[in-house]
């Protein structure tokens, strides 16, 4: 082979190199552009007034005055739209039977669209579910709603060969040279004189309890529940797996006792996470009865389980980063052994050993199979720091999937799983980012 | 690396002396007791793990025996009566996992191969934190994507994205392989055709695999893809999913070699890429191996990806690597089947998960022991 082939060659291998790994740096930015750009959207977005109504019948929040004039100039953009509806079913009356036909279900299909984007009308009952006694909350939303009543959409199947195609056609047409046709033009022109959007900063979305299954309010509880399952697991993980890498570190003599006990922390580390969930439902609640029902307790203790290997391992790698001049000036002051281990090495290995458990605690908080069968539920109050012992919790990465896949509003509330994900990516990544500069830190410390 | 061995204190154990109280050794005794029965605790949940798996799955075989659950592939654990043939999961499982391999190990060992030879430490500093967050994002966030991002895109725009994505791999490939193999053509040639002979060479092999490329891009682009939840879309997540452990363990790997070797062919003569090609990764291909190993336990492990986005549908495709069909995983079926089972303790459908889990479980213990012997026999080979 000529020498520049081989140089060729060379090139391109170091090439493919730099692609992997700027894959993996565009899949990094793939996966978090969404998650990030679309979760912000359930904290910072374009509330319509309906949403401010939400928050002031469900929560009571907002100005009184403010909002009642501002109510009333929507009410008053409105009132043609249902002057209209008025004027044509009078007119819908005044027609002979036959003619009235045609127009009778898509009138009512009409005024279910209006209902979904401005809410039911003035002077009619109050639904029962609350989804059903407001309009659409967020512009984004308003605008798919009001593509709803400007258009009705069909799937044509007509090619048995190919997907079917969505047909979208003009309600108007259905009410052509009727007193109803002004309405569109008119929704169309007044849509944000009827909803008023405004930038909305809705913060409350992390403490506020959810309405409704879902379609109103926040995720407060998950972040609760999450919170109490990740703290809980660090209670019972950090205690054992730091005492196990001391003595593995310290005490243990190499032999066949230790080997044995390594290959089970490194078996334990590859168990897979649902089986952990399956041990914990078969042991901590069918056998040992740590609670009546799920719990975070029992969520805690299989997490805890979970974590272990990684609190040991990061424990045991920075007990054995401390120099060893440390342990020997200890010893030849005349300290004991389990002295050096209490005031020197642990004190000297701690900033690693934190950094070790940040990490872990950031894997705990997003472990999803060993919670859906031990802690987790999928709605639920937050709970009380007493009644953790005994009662189970909705937790993030549980109702991500709940709402994601089994929600019946699932294109609905979009916005809502977008910032649940978001919510826990931030969390587990601040998590990560904090031990990823703590490490710099210590590694920079321990150089220099 | 072997934690206890490095301090050479511990080796030789520290004597106390002869004049310490009666009580201090007591207490040193007892103290050392209690590390090592909570060391030991922590291990026994394996053995734990293993006693209440098996517990709840051995009434399965008992109730139905091992015949159906192995060989059957049809899985209606609700029907009347019900059947267990959980077959077509298990082909499921190891038709995912294999794509996981497939995107995992390439990238992550060309990776790898750059982080420990080609980039200089500082951008190495900048890389690693990449490799972590991919490690760090749940996997339920990963499932989240995989289901309402990815599975959407399959689904309408699936045979672009595959033309696009055949392209982005091939065409490199095949470029270098024309150039390389026109090289090789011209090398037999007397000097004064060499020349010639390359360029017709190149532009005869560079435009039939043009037109082969255009060929296949045509013909993926035609493909409709009917649901976007299927075995691609979990291969390629769950690639993604268990490449920060293929890097980082084949990394260690690949640094562990040491530098005489390197050294030594660079002497040679030899190129980055030859030396890394034929010295570098044969010496340390037992732990790219331990890399592979780990790598497949997190494919097979995960659980919320692949019940997000794999299409959950208990049947083998057809024929059996269309990736394109809907699959049904080990993992997945425990998670969404527990839920309804839950309720009916006692039952063979309760049972029927544990037995699955048992199955994950020994799976998993088996590939740790191999990752274990291979590390420690490569260990041994470089001396260490």
């Amino acid at each position: 082979m000529r020498l520049e082939t081989r140089k060729l060659l060379d090139r391109a291998f170091s090439g493919a190199g730099l692609i992997a790994i700027g894959v993996m740096a565009l899949v990094l930015v793939i996966i978090l552009a969404p998650i990030v750009s679309k979760g912000t959207g359930a904290f910072v977005f374009r509330g319509t007034i309906e949403h401010r109504k939400v928050m002031f019948d469900q929560w009571g929040r907002g100005n009184p005055e403010k909002f009642d004039a501002e109510k009333e100039e929507v009410s008053a953009a409105r009132q043609p739209v249902y002057d209209m509806l008025s004027r044509f079913e009078a007119d819908l009356d005044e027609m002979p039977r036959s003619d009235r036909r045609p127009y009778k279900k898509p009138f009512r299909e009409l005024e279910k669209a209006l209902a979904g984007l401005l809410g039911p009308a003035p002077g009619e009952r109050t639904p029962v579910l609350i989804r059903q006694q407001y309009g659409a909350t967020r512009w984004d939303r308003a605008q798919i709603k009001l593509d709803e009543v400007l258009y009705t959409q069909d799937w044509d199947y007509s090619n048995p060969d190919a997907l079917g195609v969505l047909v979208k056609t003009p309600r108007k047409e259905a009410f052509e040279n009727t007193s109803l046709e002004p309405l569109f033009g008119y929704l169309e022109e007044h849509v944000e004189e009827m909803l008023r959007p405004r930038m909305t900063f809705y913060w409350q979305f992390l403490t506020d309890t959810s309405k409704d299954s879902h379609i109103f309010g926040g995720i407060g509880p998950e972040v609760l529940g999450t919170i109490y399952l990740t703290i809980g697991a660090m209670i019972f993980a950090i205690p054992m797996g730091v005492i196990a890498a001391i003595y593995l570190c310290e005490y243990a003599k190499e032999g066949r006792v230790i080997g044995f006990l390594r290959t089970c922390i490194s078996t334990l580390a590859g168990v897979p996470s649902i089986v952990f969930g399956l041990f914990g439902l078969a042991f901590f609640l069918n056998t040992i009865h740590v609670s009546d029902s799920k719990s975070v307790l029992a969520g805690s203790l299989t997490l805890s389980l979970l974590i272990l290997p990684t609190v040991i391992r990061a424990s045991e790698e920075s007990i054995l980063s401390v120099p060893k001049a440390y342990k020997e000036a200890a010893l030849s002051l005349g300290a004991g052994r389990w002295h050096t281990v209490l005031t020197v090495i642990l004190p000297a290995a701690l900033p690693g050993i934190l950094t070790g458990v940040v990490i872990s605690m950031g894997r705990a908080a997003g472990e999803t199979a060993p919670i859906i069968f031990t802690a987790a539920v999928s709605v639920g109050r937050p709970l009380l720091p007493s009644q953790a012992l005994s009662q189970p919790t909705p937790a993030l990465p549980w109702n991500i999937y709940n709402l994601c896949t089994e929600h019946e509003a699932v294109d609905e509330i979009r916005h809502v799983q977008y910032g649940m994900v978001f919510t826990l990516v931030a969390l587990v990544l601040l998590l990560n980012v904090f031990a990823i500069v703590m490490r710099a830190k210590i590694s920079k410390k321990l150089r220099g | 690396m072997n934690a206890a061995t490095q301090t050479g204190l511990s080796k030789r154990g520290l004597v106390m002396s002869a004049s310490a109280s009666r009580w201090r050794r007591i207490g040193a005794v007892l103290g050392q007791g209690f590390l090592f029965s909570v060391t030991s605790l922590s291990t026994l949940a394996v053995f734990f793990i293993f006693y209440f798996i098996a517990k709840d799955a051995i009434p399965f075989f008992q109730l139905e025996g091992f015949q159906e659950f192995f060989t059957s592939t049809r899985w209606y654990p609700s029907g009347h009566p019900a059947e267990f043939g959980t077959l077509a999961i298990f082909f499921g499982t190891g038709l995912v996992t294999l794509g996981a391999v497939l995107v995992a190990v390439p990238l992550g060992v060309a990776a790898a191969v750059c982080l420990s030879d080609v980039l200089p430490f500082n951008a190495r500093q900048i890389v690693k934190p990449v490799i972590e967050i991919l490690a760090a994002i749940p996997s339920v966030a990963y499932g989240f994507f995989a289901l309402v991002v990815f599975a959407p895109l399959l689904q309408n725009k699936g045979g672009i994205v595959l033309s696009v994505g055949a392209w982005l791999i091939l065409a490199p490939v095949l470029a270098l392989v024309v150039v390389v193999l026109s090289d090789l053509i011209s090398d037999r040639c007397s000097d004064l055709m060499k020349d010639t002979v390359r360029w017709t060479a190149i532009l005869v092999l560079g435009g039939g695999a043009l037109y082969a490329m255009t060929v296949l891009g045509h013909r993926l682009s035609g493909i409709e893809i009917m649901s976007g939840a299927n075995a691609l879309n979990v291969s390629i997540i769950l690639g993604i999913m268990a490449l920060p452990t293929v890097v980082s363990v084949s990394e260690d790997a690949l640094q562990a070699a040491g530098r005489e070797l390197r050294e030594g062919s660079y002497a040679l003569g030899a190129t980055r890429a030859e030396t890394i090609l034929k010295t570098i990764i044969p010496a340390s291909v037992s732990g790219i191996l331990a890399a592979v190993i780990l790598g497949v336990m997190r494919a097979i492990g995960e659980t919320m990806v692949v019940w997000m986005a794999s299409g959950n549908a208990a049947r083998i495709p057809e024929p059996w690597y269309n990736m394109l069909e809907p699959v049904r995983t080990l993992t997945a079926t425990i998670a969404g089947d527990m839920g309804e089972a839950d309720h009916v303790t006692g039952s063979s459908r309760f049972h029927v998960l544990f037995a699955m889990a048992l199955c994950l479980l020994a799976f998993s213990f088996i590939m740790n022991l191999a990752s274990e012997s291979i590390v420690r026999r490569s260990r041994k080979k470089l001396g260490k």
